[in-house]
């Protein structure tokens, strides 16, 4: 990913007002992680297991932080079960920032992702969790923006699956 | 000892602290002890410890109780090196073991009535003073203190296996119910709008 548009994505996230990021790092979207950590308006919290991260991004928003987490595609397998039970049935709001892995898109996928790959579109399905795929660059902030707003008008998990252009 | 002789000892102590509670008899028996807008009794597995910890997270000024259960903590060990790097100071958590999956109809054990020591395990997650409670007086005096320290506390209080929660009239409130009158109470408490209508 060029670098312009990691740093279009962590001021998207700033700007349609998230305000804490927990994370279990990966490859794709990595460009993401030293600026967020920068960026002094969020708080951003290493997590063990994507679980933990839905958990503490619960707590965050609840307590008045809007939060996202921010996880591979593998991440949104690992978290189904808070996903349903903490986003879905307490009713969390919370965006999920997800790296495609795996999509026909994907420019990194390979024997290793497909089939988490082909899978994650309907295990969100399944989930009943909103979501769009980025696959370039035209109108991000909006499309950002939108997420939260929907996340905040459901009060549930919105996910962004970001793959094409952001996984070069 | 027995958890509810522990929560008739723990409740009169809260004043305006957020209480996160997970799932079992422990959620009946502290809701219908202390019946508190500030509590978040979630009623999952594997979930309150991390909420809690999301919580004190952006609450440092707000002292946050978690009530969690062997059976659960042992579903979400992977809180426990997070929580040793966090360290949140306002962060006190009570793990009520009684060493068994306690459903209607089982009590099944745990990996705790076994070789698993859940203080052993935190502190080598990085919270040395985790510590474990075997009586009523060391729980008073322990609860007093994670209460009052600005310090991170980790109790495992071992508990009989009791069934009293079964006799317990249970709440109509459903978790959407539960949720909003947690967030109206610390809207109001802390002066901010906590649920945005349009993001």
């Amino acid at each position: 990913m060029e670098p312009e548009l990691a740093q279009r994505i962590v001021d998207g996230l700033r700007d349609a007002g998230i305000g804490f990021v927990s994370y279990l790092p990966e490859t794709r979207l990595s460009q993401i992680l030293p600026l967020m950590r920068e960026d002094p308006s969020l708080m951003v919290v290493p997590v063990a297991n994507e679980s933990e991260g839905v958990s503490i991004a619960a707590g965050a928003s609840l307590g008045g932080r809007p939060a996202a987490v921010y996880m591979e595609g593998s991440g949104v397998y690992v978290s189904s079960y808070n996903l349903l039970v903490v986003g879905k049935r307490l009713g969390v709001p919370m965006l999920l920032v997800v790296a495609y892995y795996g999509s026909t898109m994907d420019n990194r996928n390979s024997f290793l992702y497909a089939y988490p790959g082909i899978h994650l579109v309907p295990l969100l399905d399944s989930l009943g969790i909103q979501y769009e795929v980025l696959e370039d660059a035209n109108q991000l902030e909006q499309k950002i923006k939108s997420a939260v707003r929907m996340m905040h008008a459901i009060k549930q998990p919105v996910a962004l699956l970001f793959t094409g252009e952001y996984t070069v | 000892m027995n958890r509810y002789d522990c929560f008739e000892l723990l409740a009169p102590l809260i004043k305006d602290q957020l209480v996160v509670g997970s799932l079992s008899g422990q959620r009946v028996e502290w809701g219908h002890l202390c019946p508190y807008e500030g509590n978040l009794l979630v009623a999952s597995m594997g979930a309150a410890l991390g909420i809690g910890i999301g919580l004190a997270l952006v609450l440092p000024h707000r002292k946050v109780i978690v009530l969690e259960s062997d059976g659960s903590l042992l579903l979400s060990l992977y809180n426990l090196p997070t929580l040793g790097n966090l360290n949140p100071s306002n962060l006190a958590v009570f793990v009520f073991d009684n060493e068994v999956y306690s459903g209607t109809r089982i009590s099944e054990p745990t990996a705790t009535a076994g070789n698993t020591d859940l203080a052993a395990v935190a502190r080598g997650c990085g919270i040395p003073q985790a510590t474990v409670v075997r009586d009523l007086d060391f729980f008073r005096s322990e609860a007093r203190k994670a209460l009052e320290e600005n310090l991170l506390h980790f109790i495992v209080c071992k508990v009989d296996k009791t069934t009293g929660h079964r006799q317990i009239q249970r709440s109509t409130e459903d978790l959407w119910e539960h949720k909003y009158r947690f967030v109206r109470y610390l809207e109001r408490t802390e002066g901010k709008q906590i649920f945005l209508g349009r993001g």
